[in-house]
């Protein structure tokens, strides 16, 4: 029971304590109601309201520019037309790339900090710096080291080394690699975290019965830190899934990103049927990904219950 | 402190500090200094290739920041739109923080769910079915419109600290004040209060840095006729290339309460805070 309530309780008529006490919880319910309502509720219409217009309007039956009659013609022109096809395929490399690799760095740096080196505390304080960087200002950050002109290209021109254009580059690397930058951070938080969590004993246990530093690396600490890994992937994936003002910055032409091409759709042309067919599925997107990783996780509790 | 417990060598560890240290410099300081360059390069001489350091230095990009009108403009839009949105967020979330927190409810874990929702919407999602629905109710392209928007995504951080921080008040020491007579008004405003003063400050802090930073939905709600200082530096970045002085200056002004909040947030707040309120870039 955590309930406090601060309010003096109001000395009621009611005879019976059945009554009382029904009246009681009647009249808990409504203040939790009065509570909720200015966030919870006001967060609840500000959601709910934008993704039913969204819905209607990729059908066509509401919104600017709709006729009122149901169609599928929006979603038809989304799975068909190449612009729309390739912005799929291409938000998907770029998201699964920056995914992988920022696993990687992440697990990496993470192993490195725990290591008691001098300067660990100033490391630790200095990689946390990109969460609080808005995605627009690492676009900027990076490109002024890694873009046609930043320092590195400025660095390697005496040596006659001509630098990579990472700008409005097709293969989507300039993106990835801002994001690298961007995301990075709170996958080494994420996985540091659990693996820090993970009891020196069972190392210790590993060690003693004969398992190698690679092997207790890869057998004992990967697979228990694999939850907080997973978690960290999937948050990885969403941001660089749906980020708009990096690949806006520096993508290139062709291919576009979805939501590039989504925020084109409404903002330029004033179509939002297709617009808002892109958005819904963009969401069933990340419901698969998200479906996915609980069914992911599910069997991966299923065998470990197994080996137990 | 267990991951490379088998590196023994001493030289091996200094080694490893030396490359790590050197790494994130060079990943996460270096572009700061060059960002502070590019804000001081002097407009009248520029800063090309293959120059590794500016000619000259002035302060004119800075003097841009309050004598060119739509620099000032987005300055003034921007901090007003942060302090309102700061305000509004903490004065609606409170009162949810405090229920979950605090309080006995039947759907604790739907409601918990239904305040992180928006964070797991891509933002450009909800900005297109935003930017409908406000067009719709005339909410498109004006200061409410924009403060309503940010508040959508900045207040499940609020929420969240705050909750945080409520349910960290132990009951005992609230039941202790009223034992001993405290009237309930005394009791949130002597023992509550004080209690939960950190979390506030927190959360007003993270609520003033997440609008400051929005740009998305201000930017397509609230274009052309509000601008805000990220949808500033998004038009000085995109295509018009001459101006990255002007993004350099921006960019900085965007980053200095938010650094001073991380190094503040590191020294006087717990780190679950930090990591309750960054669950996403």
């Amino acid at each position: 029971m955590v309930a406090v309530d601060l309010a003096p309780s109001v000395a009621s008529a009611a005879p019976t304590d059945t009554e009382r006490a029904a009246r009681r919880r009647r009249r808990e319910r409504w203040i939790n109601l009065a509570l909720l309502l200015p966030g919870a509720g006001f967060l609840l219409v500000a959601m709910i309201v934008p993704l039913i217009e969204l819905l209607l309007a990729s059908l066509g039956l509401f919104g600017l520019g709709a006729t009122g009659k149901p169609t599928l013609g929006a979603y038809v022109e989304v799975a068909s037309n190449v612009l729309f096809t390739s912005a799929f395929r291409f938000s998907l490399q770029i998201a699964l790339a920056t995914t992988l690799l920022s696993l990687v760095v992440a697990t990496a740096t993470a192993a490195v900090l725990q290591l008691d080196f001098p300067g660990r505390r100033l490391v630790s304080a200095l990689y946390k710096i990109p969460l609080v960087v808005p995605s627009l200002i690492a676009a900027f950050l990076v490109l002024t080291m890694v873009g046609p002109g930043g320092m590195i290209a400025r660095l390697l021109q005496p040596w006659g080394i001509r630098w990579p254009s990472l700008l409005h580059d097709p293969s989507g690397a300039g993106i990835v690699v801002v994001l690298l930058w961007h995301n990075v951070p709170i996958t080494i938080l994420i996985v540091s975290a659990v693996a820090a969590a993970i009891p020196r004993s069972v190392i210790d246990a590993a060690r003693t019965l004969g398992a190698g530093p690679i092997r207790v690396f890869f057998r004992v600490i990967v697979p228990l830190s694999s939850p907080g890994i997973s978690a960290a992937a999937l948050l990885v994936f969403i941001d660089a899934f749906g980020t708009y003002a990096i690949p806006s910055l520096i993508g290139p032409a062709f291919p576009r990103t979805i939501s590039v091409m989504m925020t084109a759709e409404f903002l330029l042309h004033a179509r939002w049927g297709t617009a808002s067919a892109l958005g819904v599925a963009m969401i069933a997107m990340t419901g698969i990904v998200l479906a996915l990783y609980h069914a992911l996780l599910a069997r991966s509790r299923l065998l470990s219950g197994e080996a137990a | 402190m267990n991951g490379l417990w088998f590196i023994r060598s001493k030289r091996l560890r200094w080694l490893i500090a030396g490359l790590v240290l050197a790494a994130t410099t060079i990943v996460f300081i270096f572009p700061m200094i060059v960002a502070v360059l590019w804000s001081l390069v002097d407009p009248a001489v520029g800063w090309f290739p293959p120059h590794v350091l500016p000619a000259s230095l002035s302060l004119a990009n800075w003097q841009a920041l309050f004598a060119v009108p739509e620099l000032s403009q987005a300055f003034v839009t921007s901090f007003t739109v942060a302090v309102l949105v700061t305000a509004l967020s903490l004065a609606l979330g409170f009162p949810t923080s405090y229920a979950l927190a605090r309080r006995n409810l039947k759907h604790r874990r739907l409601i918990e769910l239904l305040v992180l929702l928006p964070l797991t919407l891509p933002s450009v999602v909800l900005a297109t079915g935003l930017g409908s629905v406000f067009i719709r109710l005339g909410l498109s392209q004006t200061l409410l419109g924009v403060v309503l928007a940010q508040c959508i995504v900045v207040m499940p951080f609020t929420i969240r600290i705050l909750t945080a921080t409520l349910s960290g008040v132990p009951q005992d020491l609230i039941d202790a004040a009223r034992n001993l007579g405290a009237a309930p008004s005394a009791v949130a405003r002597k023992v509550l209060l004080p209690m939960v003063l950190p979390g506030l400050f927190a959360g007003a802090l993270l609520a003033f840095v997440g609008s400051l930073e929005e740009f998305l939905l201000s930017f397509v709600v609230g274009m052309p006729k509000i601008q805000t200082l990220p949808m500033l530096l998004w038009a000085y970045l995109g295509g018009r290339s001459s101006i990255q002085t002007y993004a350099a200056v921006v960019s900085l002004v965007l980053l200095i309460p938010t650094l001073a909040m991380l190094f503040m947030a590191e020294r006087v707040l717990k780190q679950e805070h930090l990591a309750a309120g960054f669950g996403k870039g």
